[in-house]
Formats: C-alpha cells, structure tokens, sequence
C-alpha cells in the first residue's frame, strides 16, 4: 500500500528549529503534526501536514533511559488537538544524522502504545509517527481496521525547490 | 488507461541540471490538464527531459481547428478523431520510450484521484472556473501547480496577445493573491460575458508559455541551481515580444496565502477509511 507523506518546506524547518532547540532535562524533543489525508489510486493514503503541535516543556517526563518520555498531560493535549480539529496525528521526532533515520526499539514500543489512542477521539483516521534526520524520514502509519502499521513509502517536502527525502 | 515501458533516453546533454536530475525527472509524475495548444508542447518538452510518469488528461479529440497550434497531430488524427492525449502520449513515447502513462480521455472532475499522487500539476484549460478548481484541488494534496493562461484582445481594431505563467505552490501566493482568478471574473465568465464563439489561438505564444512553464518545472524539481526566488507570476506580451516578472505581487511579498491556510482545506472533504480497507481486501483475497 502506497503512504505518501507531504510537508511544505517552511513547516518542515519549522518542526526541525522547534525540535532541535534544548529542553531543560530531556535529550531531544518530541512533537505532533496535525494532517489530514486523502484517499489516492489504488487504495494508497497521502498524508497532508498542516502544521506542529508542540509538546510543552513541562509535559516531558524526566527519564534518563530515553531520549525522550512524553507524560500523561502530552498525550492529553495531543488527543484533544486531534479531537478539535479533526486531526490526523503523526507523532515526530528527529535523530541528529544524514541518511535515512529508523525507529529504535524504543521508538516502536513507545509508537505503538500511544497511537492507537488517536483512535479514541479520532477513530476513522489514520495516525502515526515519523522519524526525521537531517535530510531523510522515515514514518509508520496506522490505518484504522488493520492490525499492523505500515511503512510510510514516500515523503514529498513542498515548496521551492520540491524534493522527495 | 494505458501504460508504455520500453528502451530509455540519452540525457548527457542536459546533465547540467545536476547530476541527480536525469532520476529525479525520471522518478517524476506529472499531470497535464488540457493537451490543446499550451498542453501538447508542455507534454512534448517533458517528455524530452525524460520525466518518467505522466497523467495525460483532455476529453476532447482532435479537429481541423486544432492543426494551427497543437504540436504532434497530423491531418490524419483528424480523420480517424484521434484524442489530443492519444497524440501527447504518442509524442512523449516517441522520445521517451520508458515514459509511464496514464491517458484520461475524460473531464478531469471524473478523474480527479489520479491527480492527488502527482508530483507537479500543469494547468492548461481555458475558464477561470476550472483553473480556480484545479487550483484547489492541487492545494487539498499540497501539490505544485503550474497555470498557463493566453489571451488575444481586440482593442481599437487591432489585436493583442497577451499570457502569463503561474506557479501555485503550497503555502505560497495563490491564483487569487496573483489576481488571475477574482469573484468578478468567476461572475462574468459565468454569464457567458465577451464575445461568443471559439477563442483565437495561434502556436507561438502557446509554444513560449508552454517553454517558462516548463523552465519553472525543472527549476522547482531539479538542483539546477539554488536560486531561490523563482518567479510565481511571469507575464507575456504578445506585441512587444516581452516576458516580464510581474510587479502585481510586490506588496504581498512575505505575506502567506490567506486562501487555503486553514487544516479544513487539505485532504479528502469527505474521508473514510473505507475505501483503503476494502482495497486492502481485495488485494489479499
């Protein structure tokens, strides 16, 4: 199944300068993109974000085991942005190398946990979560009805110049 | 729909454009809404750049009428009423055998899902009314949109030709911020306004249009160069022989498109995941 991921040039410098900037304890920071989808040919889903959710600073949970922990009150406030504005969320985050990024095994614990809890106040709309580096991504995406996620195929940045990481 | 995949294409000669141009182009699909005059050299010249994929969409076949301008259609077309994407296609194929196509003998509107996985959408219809919905339709699925536009005026017993070439990228200005498109031209052009009867064309402004469209596609998609400031809006005057950036977005320069800025203007209006799982049946049964 085709997952086509889209995001304008200026929201992915955006996410990127949010993401890098220090936190007071944690080692990286963690956001969501609020998207919506589309249905295209063939039964593939493109996935159109539109902007970033920023996790607070004090929504991190202090642990040194990860690179990041989000708290309840994240999570709290990711669902209601998903449930308020009818929001598909990809949960994002970014490992500071060139090439093509992969989820650690923290990464798919922690993503399979949370996601599915879109569904709760989203329920007929994909979610997920990317992983960016500095000039590559890589994304699952869980579609509602199937039990497993499935790869994101393609990201698309948009703007000028367009180009495909 | 028809798919082609045969011997390639020789690019040495353009490979200028950077070293990663030639898979880029050919990891490329393009949708071209209208083969007539501005459609049919857009699809010519694309497919000598050797990009790979291409939606080829015009319900209309060829006639007489279309012989003074529309590149690639022969007397012969007209007598067996060849499609106009019948001949883009049969063009592209002839320099790029490898090309994939898909050919859409229809309205658009009927098959606009083969649009949303495109990388770059041109434009090449004659109302204001479809450019605005292909417009829209482009920015649902962050999409790149290149707009032709030509023209020829009467005014004082003489005629003018004029043309622009507009890019629509996402989050940048709109045919609505450029002026292209306004309520009172979506009005007028809807009470039939102007002067009835088919709307002169000739092949050299469509070919020159067709050509900046084609210079801001390859500027947009390969690492040509890193300039930044590529125009949106180019105008073309017929009479003086001028192409011009146009000075109509001078006061909106840094300011985002207020016209599809909201997260309700993305992505299906109507979406359910239905239609993914049903085909996710099908494939496994």
């Amino acid at each position: 199944m085709k997952i086509l991921f889209k995001v304008t040039a200026r929201l992915l410098a955006e996410v990127k300068d949010q993401l890098s900037r220090p936190h007071p304890f944690a080692a990286e920071r963690v956001g969501f993109l609020l998207c919506r989808v589309g249905l295209l040919e063939g039964g593939g889903v493109a996935i159109l974000s539109h902007s970033l959710h920023e996790v607070a600073d004090e929504y991190y949970l202090d642990d040194p085991s990860v690179g990041a922990m989000m708290g309840p009150d994240a999570i709290r406030k990711a669902l209601q942005a998903s449930y308020n504005q009818q929001a598909s969320m990809f949960h994002v985050h970014m490992h500071s190398h060139d090439g093509r990024p992969r989820f650690s095994h923290i990464d798919e614990r922690e993503t399979a946990k949370f996601v599915p809890d879109f569904w709760n106040v989203q329920p007929d709309l994909p979610h997920g979560a990317i992983v960016l580096s500095e000039d590559s991504a890589c994304g699952k995406c869980w579609i509602p009805g199937l039990e497993a996620p499935v790869d994101i195929s393609q990201f698309s940045v948009v703007g000028i110049p367009t180009r495909k990481l | 729909m028809k798919e082609v995949d045969r011997a390639g294409l020789n690019l040495d000669r353009q490979s200028f454009l950077g070293k990663t141009s030639a898979p880029i182009l050919d990891n490329t699909q393009v949708a071209i809404v209208g083969l007539g005059g501005g459609g049919s050299h857009i699809a010519q010249q694309l497919g000598h750049l050797g990009v790979g994929e291409f939606v080829l969409i015009d319900p209309d076949i060829v006639e007489d009428t279309n012989l003074n301008r529309l590149v690639g259609a022969t007397q012969q077309d007209v007598t067996k009423g060849s499609a106009k994407t019948s001949v883009a296609a049969r063009v592209i194929v002839s320099v790029n055998p490898r090309a994939r196509i898909c050919v859409e003998t229809t309205q658009w509107q009927k098959c606009g899902i083969a649009l949303r996985s495109c990388d770059v959408i041109f434009g090449c219809v004659d109302s204001i009314g479809e450019r605005e919905q292909l417009e829209t339709v482009a920015r649902r699925y962050l999409i790149p949109y290149i707009d032709i536009g030509m023209d020829v005026h009467r005014m004082n017993g003489e005629f003018f030709i004029g043309g622009q070439v507009a890019l629509s990228v996402p989050e940048g200005p709109c045919l609505r911020c450029m002026g292209i498109i306004d309520d009172r031209a979506l009005e007028l052009e809807a009470q039939q306004y102007g002067a009835a009867g088919s709307r002169p064309q000739v092949v050299w402004p469509n070919g020159l249009l067709a050509s900046l469209a084609v210079g801001s596609f390859v500027q947009l998609m390969t690492p040509w160069h890193t300039r930044l400031d590529l125009p949106v809006l180019v105008e073309f005057d017929g009479n003086a022989q001028t192409v011009s950036r146009s000075n109509k977005l001078l006061y909106l320069e840094g300011r985002p498109c207020p016209h599809f800025a909201s997260l309700s203007s993305l992505g299906d209006p109507f979406w359910s995941a239905r239609a993914v799982r049903k085909h996710v049946a099908t494939t496994i049964s």
